[in-house]
């Protein structure tokens, strides 16, 4: 130990630091407990808000202390915590201050003026270019260099300007005069303060000195590595995620109130009510209780009709149109993509080109191709009921036939609106499927249809024996992704059938997501909307782990 | 012998004919709804309305005759059983079809201006006829007039010769053929740019798809590296709860995540459509996958040369991977680029400054209902730069799509 320290003497400075740091963790934990009383003293605060707040500061408060402990100790686990604290505390005062000095609503304003430097960024690819056209030359260095150099000199040249033209000036101006009162200087001074406390715990001689080893090293880089994601991740998704599940069980309208109602928005969800009928035809009002009940549908069973009520009708008849589509549109875009699949897997020439037009439609927006089908649908002009009318008339010609045109109304009938759309989603989604398919195909080791060819297989034999099972865990991903694509059914209803409230002609095409919408974002009523969303959620995660259940009881069996 | 072999080989050739007629039927209706998107965007308004549809767009050719203030339309007509090409001049002519009661067999055509009420229009005079109570009419026959009873109207306009406006033809106008030539209307483009403003929507886009793209490949890179080679405890439990999210669908977020955006005062800002979509789980799947097939000798080389961690993903792991954060790249750019539901969620209908170009298009859509050309121009520019991109780099489309489950 000794002959260590004399081999490894702690220099001034670092002995000086690290009293600093841990005078400096004593205040931090001071300060958060301050910070905790202050929080739950705060009138203005609501209570989940306070209760958050509360338990970061504890956490911070307990974290801070525990490391002065183990800082004086020397102990490795000191120095992590400071930093974990530290980091934290430099991103909140940073993240905080931007947010204060509006940076990134700043974004607003950047838009504005982003289009006069958009040439300039060309300029910038056009250096890039020139920097890897450099790479041609790689037996002459000094040609190699100019290249690079030059390259290097038109980006920088570019990117000035394109801020320039931007208006860095403007914003950096704007920037200051934000600064006209203490709470950003107060925010800023916190993150140099934080930052100089993570250097210091950082650098090489303390680490040293709090016995840092190359595994630690590697923990912190991974943590550091990590924590972009992971923070944004937990306070974009994790945290508000939580926050749905909690508003399921209020009744917030996005404003003021929030009361908790416990399971009131699931009870009326799935309410229902069975009740005879005297007579078929008799108005439901009489048998169901009106103020709560609507009639969903009726029903005979053996001579003698029913009639059932839900006390949310429109949410049963979104989850049957949700079913009914998901039910028409997956197979309608997985079976002509394996189908197409198998023949792009022909290996004859030109399979590219088909497979590359096959997934355009994949890639352009919903809003645009439902723009483009609501005129193909167009019930006098459109191309569809001309198609149609073209061929019952070709039809027709022939002795015998007298078929009536159907000059169908697609988007307005009730009985067609629905299947509008699962031809247009399986238009757009049959192209993406090919693909997967045709990946899964070429994974597939051509010696096992050699052996199939030697027993004397035929081409559906081969199919259904080798390129069938052995698809398989493509064919499980295809179907999930359809289905849990099929059940967020929105956009495509939401721009082909445009319709006040959303949801088509009498309701015939109101999915899950459009009566989401609707109750959150039109009527704000998101305590329900949370409710809703979270029981979308549930199916979509039944049907997953359906599918996966089978989908591993059927490896098994072809495995055995 | 010889007859079996040429068999197989007619048998083997209408098999791949037969599969290259139905790759390409499925490729026209794949390519057709672009097709019509493209051609409508290029027609007059006129033009959209045409029944039975083209695609090729024409517009109606006119001519300038003296005289007549206005262009006037081109028709084919039959003159003096020659089909030429005509200009209307007149329309809304109406002729009558008269019989006299006595030889009702034959019809005589004339002009309603050239026959005269029997007995004057006051009191004009009448017969039953078929039973019913018909008006008559003088009619003029080879000079001597006849009381008719009137069994139908039409309406026909006057054609004349653009180059003899003497010569004149009575025809049905709405049934004549108009004469038409293939003619662009590129203006479509420019016009809904401004009923729309579609310039700012289209930058804004721009902006944000940029902003996304570069903003997620930083944090995916990291986080992906972090998890694929980085040892820290909790690691693997971490990994696993990534791999869990990814499944979750973002509509059991948009209520909360608008909450978020309430409380931190980025509703309606664009702020909102670019800061979340930076942290994403898949695209540190996406990465990690990756990273993690990268073999571990060059990494610890260039440790033991004393280069950090930074350096060697900026050195080692980027270089090697581009193809990987190509395919991350497009799938970002598609996702941004498209991206409609939480745009119409977070921004304001009434600000237009901060609309991207999916919530344009869809209010295009109640702004210009009667403008099919116009809607398509709008849908085309919303269209054209991600099929622009996919044409360069086709082949980061399809890995993006395979590498999110078939090769994983």
């Amino acid at each position: 130990m000794n002959s260590a320290q004399l081999s490894n003497p702690v220099d001034n400075r670092t002995q000086i630091l690290l009293r600093l740091l841990a005078i400096w963790q004593g205040l931090v934990a001071a300060g958060a407990a301050a910070g905790i009383l202050l929080a739950l003293v705060n009138p203005g605060m609501a209570v989940w808000t306070k209760v958050l707040f509360a338990l970061i500061l504890a956490l911070a408060a307990v974290g801070s202390a525990f490391s002065v402990w183990l800082i004086l100790r020397r102990d490795h686990r000191g120095r992590v915590l400071s930093l974990v604290v530290n980091y934290l505390a430099f991103l909140v005062c940073l993240l905080y201050g931007m947010q204060v000095l509006g940076i990134f609503l700043g974004i607003d304003a950047l838009a504005g003026t982003f289009g006069r430097g958009l040439p300039f960024l060309l300029g910038l690819l056009v250096g890039y270019l020139v920097g890897a056209f450099g790479d041609r030359y790689d037996n002459y260095p000094q040609k190699q260099r100019f290249y690079r150099n030059a390259g290097k000199i038109i980006m920088v040249v570019f990117g000035a300007a394109a801020l320039v033209a931007m208006g860095i000036f403007q914003g950096l101006y704007t920037l200051v005069t934000r600064f006209d009162n203490p709470l950003p200087f107060v925010l800023l001074l916190g993150a140099v303060l934080f930052g100089v406390m993570i250097w210091a715990m950082w650098r090489g001689p303390t680490a040293e000195v709090m016995g840092a080893k190359s595994t630690h090293a590697e923990m912190l880089n991974g943590l550091l590595f990590l924590s972009p994601n992971l923070l944004g991740f937990l306070f974009f998704f994790a945290g508000p995620l939580l926050l749905s599940l909690y508003t399921s069980f209020t009744n917030w309208d996005a404003f003021g109130t929030r009361e908790w109602i416990g399971l009131d928005n699931y009870a009326k969800i799935f309410t229902l009510d069975v009740k005879p009928l005297d007579y078929p035809e008799q108005p439901w009002p009489e048998v169901l209780d009106a103020t709560r009940f609507d009639e969903l549908t009726r029903v005979n069973i053996f001579g003698k009709a029913y009639v059932l009520g839900a006390a949310d009708k429109l949410f049963w008849l979104a989850l049957r149109n949700t079913f009914v589509f998901s039910i028409l549109a997956v197979p309608l875009s997985v079976i002509p993509a394996l189908f197409l699949a198998n023949l792009l897997n022909s290996k004859l020439p030109g399979m590219k080109f088909f497979r590359a037009v096959y997934f355009l439609p994949s890639i352009a927006a919903v809003v645009g191709v439902a723009l483009i089908w609501q005129w193909l649908y167009n019930a006098a002009v459109g191309y569809i009921n001309y198609a149609i009318t073209s061929v019952v008339n070709f039809l027709n010609m022939f002795p015998g036939l007298t078929l009536v045109d159907p000059q169908v109304r697609w988007l307005s009938d009730t009985h067609t609106a629905l299947l509008a759309v699962v031809i247009m989603a399986a238009w757009q989604w049959i192209g993406f499927n090919t693909v997967l398919f045709l990946a899964g195909l070429q994974n597939i080791p051509g010696e096992l249809y050699e052996a199939a060819t030697v027993d004397g297989a035929g081409k559906w034999a081969k199919f259904w024996n080798v390129t069938l099972p052995l698809l398989a865990p493509t064919t499980f991903f295809v179907i999930t992704t359809a289905v849990i694509n099929a059940l967020q059914l929105f956009e495509q209803v939401y721009v082909l059938i445009p319709t006040e409230p959303p949801g088509g002609p009498n309701n015939a095409t109101l999915s899950l997501v459009l009566y989401l919408y609707q109750k959150g974002f039109q009527r704000f009523e998101q305590g329900y909307a949370s409710a809703v969303a979270w029981v979308l959620f549930i199916v979509i995660f039944a049907v997953t782990l359906i599918q996966y259940s089978r989908q591993r009881a059927g490896t098994k069996a072809y495995g055995g | 012998m010889k007859f079996k072999a040429s068999s197989y080989r007619l048998i083997t050739f209408i098999q791949k004919a037969l599969v290259y007629i139905i790759l390409t039927a499925f490729a026209y209706i794949m390519l057709f709804p672009f097709l019509f998107m493209f051609s409508t965007s290029l027609k007059y308004q006129t033009d959209t309305f045409r029944y039975p549809p083209r695609l090729m767009p024409m517009k109606q050719q006119t001519v300038e005759i003296e005289g007549y203030d206005k262009a006037l339309p081109l028709y084919y007509v039959d003159y003096e059983g020659q089909r030429r090409e005509f200009a209307l001049v007149q329309t809304n002519i109406r002729i009558g079809t008269f019989a006299d009661p006595n030889n009702p067999s034959v019809l005589h055509d004339r002009l309603m201006e050239e026959v005269e009420p029997t007995g004057g229009s006051e009191n004009q005079a009448t017969l039953l006829w078929d039973g019913e109570e018909e008006k008559l009419w003088d009619v003029t026959v080879n000079g001597k007039v006849i009381s008719m009873v009137q069994l139908s109207q039409t309406a026909v306009g006057r054609f004349v010769d653009p180059a003899d406006p003497t010569a004149s033809v009575l025809q049905n106008a709405r049934t004549s053929t108009p004469v038409e030539l293939p003619t662009l209307r590129p203006e479509n483009y420019s016009d809904v740019t401004q009923l729309q403003g579609l310039d700012r929507s289209l930058t804004n886009t721009a902006l944000v798809t940029i902003l996304v793209v570069i903003g997620q490949l930083i944090t995916s890179v990291m986080g992906g590296y972090a998890l694929a080679r980085l040892r820290f405890p909790g690691r693997d439990q971490l990994f696993v709860v990534y791999l869990g999210t990814i499944m979750i669908p973002f509509v059991v977020l948009i209520t909360p995540l608008y909450q978020l955006m309430v409380i931190l005062g980025w509703v309606d800002k664009m702020a909102a459509l670019v800061i979340p979509w930076i942290f994403t789980a898949y695209g540190t799947f996406l990465m990690r996958q990756f990273f993690i097939t990268i073999p571990k000798e060059i990494e610890e080389a260039a440790l033991i040369d004393g280069a950090s961690r930074f350096q060697i993903l900026w050195r080692i792991f980027i270089p090697a991977s581009v193809p990987s954060l190509a395919a991350l790249a497009t799938f970002t750019f598609l996702y941004a680029w498209n991206s409609f539901f939480w745009p119409l969620v977070i921004i304001n209908t009434g600000n237009r400054l901060n609309h991207v170009l999916t919530l344009s298009l869809s209010q295009l859509r109640g702004r210009a209902a009667d403008n099919a050309n116009l809607v398509m121009a709008g849908a085309a520019i919303a269209i054209l730069p991600p099929m622009i991109i996919y044409i360069l780099a086709q082949r980061f489309f399809v890995e993006s799509a395979t590498s999110s489950g078939v090769k994983g």
